[in-house]
């Protein structure tokens, strides 16, 4: 097979990334997804903080690193003084709706054309594994370390149900980012069909951004190394919890992308 | 041409016909006036530079907001108060670290907490000790008249972008409220080159705007650039000596509304024939230390008009290595003419 070279991305695509995790991933289809629509000069990254911190260093686009949380507001402000551009971020969970939810919600109540992508791993990831607004009940943690208690702390707080109370979101969605393991009778073998969901969900909230909407896409995805799970375990976690918690889904294509 | 303003438009027009292109502001007393006199000119719509104008969501907003635009390479500003500004606080580290250009505007009113809104100068010890962490050095003006107050808007964008750093315009509530006659018309600032801008293959460049250094050999090397930098705005430091003589009584030193009223006690004792002068700091940071130490050894007497606690005497007492009295006003009282002459007589 041909690999495909992204200009977007140093090195070929390898990340520094803990192995198993599929923050690397996103961050390749971001790469190929800017190449495949031609908006590479044009991409602006504002860096949140959080495992995708290091982003900047793997996609060739300028970049701006904002604050803990505060990546939307600093987005705002550029895409409203450069409006041809294309601005996006990625965002932790804990980021996006921990110390961010503010700035996060204020931006997607403008409306202002602006793509976020959330890795939501359930946990801080960065800072070694704390519980997060997103962390599911009973989850272990460094900070829960008998499960998430829902009683103090209030069930996982479920990001495109927040952002669905916004009228001026044009595209909202949430996939899995985790391939699925597929046992046969004598190894495991990974479903491609999340990749490919991804890449898409990437490409078409870029879309919409360029029709003139703000976009939002929730990556239900690993952090093995906190979740303390092999990285097998860590994906079959995914597929037996993350999706009955944050179930994939579509919630809002006012461009109609998701259908072309 | 002479003409009669509040120092809140004054401010507005100045920033506006300088070359303001986005304003972000969260409203607090005693600042609002400037974002509503902005927002007036921003609809008129006869600038066209003036690009954005948007109320954020809170001063954390704000600042974010600033941030980006900075990192943008686009002149702008905000105008906040004491509870804002601590806010604002680790945005403007970020902004520092990583160099981008903004102006605010702290309209100090009376603090701690949530304190109140008549005019204090509180804000001073913040500002000056590090506006967030990890070491912070904004360029921090002074005006002390609402024309002064122009003048430092327009001078705030220029060293904002010739330093690539955020710069802060400290001023209080009543000289931001007061109507003073003003004679000056801002001319536009020219905005130098900014090659540096991140905003998407600037000059066919990748422009990263970052403060994450992992490496300490790395970390160590951005600080030493941004205090070599440092160094180098020590050379904007401004100050005014009001009637200064090569042998004084007695030395006031004050800043903005506090010197204004100073002058005139000044005066009052030149009058009763008492050697009196003012030291006022136009540049807070960078402190014109030369002039300080040079006046203030002519001087038998040092006396530090606050209104605060004494936090200027801190920073004067540091440099000049002796006695600074303090003549302080507490919790929105503004100096009294009198009792600055009565501190000599
Ligand atoms: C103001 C502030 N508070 C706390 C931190 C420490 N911190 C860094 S990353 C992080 C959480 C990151 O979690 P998440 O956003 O879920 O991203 P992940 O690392 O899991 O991808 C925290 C709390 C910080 N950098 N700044
Ligand atoms: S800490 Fe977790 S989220 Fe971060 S790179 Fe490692 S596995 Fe991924």
């Amino acid at each position: 097979m041909e690999v495909k070279q992204f200009s977007s991305i140093f090195e070929n695509g390898v990340t520094t990334y803990c192995p198993g995790c599929e923050h690397g991933l996103l961050l390749k289809f971001i790469g190929m997804a800017l190449d495949e629509l031609g908006i590479t000069e044009k991409a602006i990254m504002v860096g949140s903080v959080g495992c995708s911190t290091l982003a900047y260093k793997f996609l060739n686009v300028d970049y701006v690193q904002a604050p803990h949380g505060r990546a939307p507001a600093v987005m705002s402000a550029i895409k409203l003084l450069e409006k041809d551009k294309v601005v996006f971020a990625i965002q932790g969970d804990g980021d996006a709706l921990s110390i961010g939810i503010a700035e996060l919600m204020h931006a997607a109540n403008r409306g202002i054309p602006l793509t976020i992508f959330m890795y939501n791993n359930m946990v801080f990831g960065m800072t070694g594994g704390q519980m997060a607004p997103t962390t599911p009940e009973g989850m272990k943690t460094t900070t829960t370390p008998f499960g998430r208690d829902v009683k103090q702390m209030g069930p996982p707080i479920d990001a495109c149900k927040v952002l669905s109370a916004f009228p001026q979101i044009s595209y909202l969605k949430r996939v899995v980012i985790t391939p699925k393991p597929i046992y046969t009778k004598d190894r495991v073998m990974y479903s491609s069909k999340e990749a490919m969901d991804s890449y898409k969900a990437v490409l078409n909230a870029f879309k919409t951004q360029l029709m003139g909407g703000f976009s939002f896409v929730e990556f239900i995805g690993t952090c093995n190394v906190n979740w303390k799970m092999t990285i097998l375990d860590s994906k079959k976690y995914v597929h037996d919890v993350g999706v009955k918690v944050y179930p994939p889904g579509l919630c809002r294509d006012v461009y109609g992308v998701d259908k072309k | 041409m002479k003409r009669l303003i509040m120092g809140a438009k004054a401010i507005a027009e100045a920033a506006v016909r300088s070359g303001l292109e986005a304003y972000f502001g969260y409203p607090i007393t005693p600042s609002s006036e400037i974002m509503e006199n902005i927002s007036v000119l921003y609809g008129e719509g006869k600038y066209p530079w003036f690009k954005v104008f948007l109320q954020s969501a809170s001063e954390i907003e704000s600042v974010n907001m600033l941030f980006g635009a900075g990192a943008a390479g686009y002149v702008s500003m905000t105008a906040t108060s004491g509870p804002g500004l601590s806010l604002m606080a680790e945005g403007i580290s970020y902004a520092y670290a990583s160099e981008a250009p903004f102006l605010i505007i702290d309209v100090n009113r009376g603090g701690p907490g949530l304190g109140n809104v008549a005019p204090e100068q509180s804000d001073v010890s913040f500002v000056l000790n590090s506006l967030g962490h990890g070491g912070v050095k904004p360029i921090v003006l002074a005006p002390h008249t609402v024309q002064e107050s122009m003048e430092h808007v327009h001078k705030g964008f220029e060293l904002a972008f010739a330093y690539r750093t955020p710069v802060i315009l400290l001023t209080d509530a009543l000289i931001v409220h007061m109507y003073d006659t003003v004679e000056w018309d801002p001319p536009y600032v020219v905005k130098p080159k900014v090659d540096w801008a991140a905003r998407g293959r600037n000059y066919g460049q990748r422009h990263i705007i970052n403060s994450i250094y992992l490496d300490p050999p790395e970390l160590k090397a951005n600080k030493e650039r941004l205090l070599q930098k440092q160094k180098e705005i020590e050379k904007i430091a401004e100050s005014e000596c009001f009637m200064c003589d090569e042998e004084m009584d007695v030395l006031y030193i004050a800043i903005g509304i506090s010197a204004r009223i100073s002058k005139e006690a000044v005066l009052r004792l030149r009058n009763e024939g008492v050697k009196a002068g003012l030291f006022r700091p136009i540049t807070l940071s960078p402190l014109d230390k030369d002039g300080l130490l040079k006046y203030s050894s002519r001087a038998k007497k040092i006396v530090s008009v606050e209104m605060n606690e004494g936090q200027l005497a801190q920073e004067i007492t540091r440099i000049v290595r002796r006695d600074v009295e303090v003549l302080p006003y507490l919790g929105g009282y503004i100096p009294d003419v009198e009792e600055v002459a009565e501190t000599w007589r």
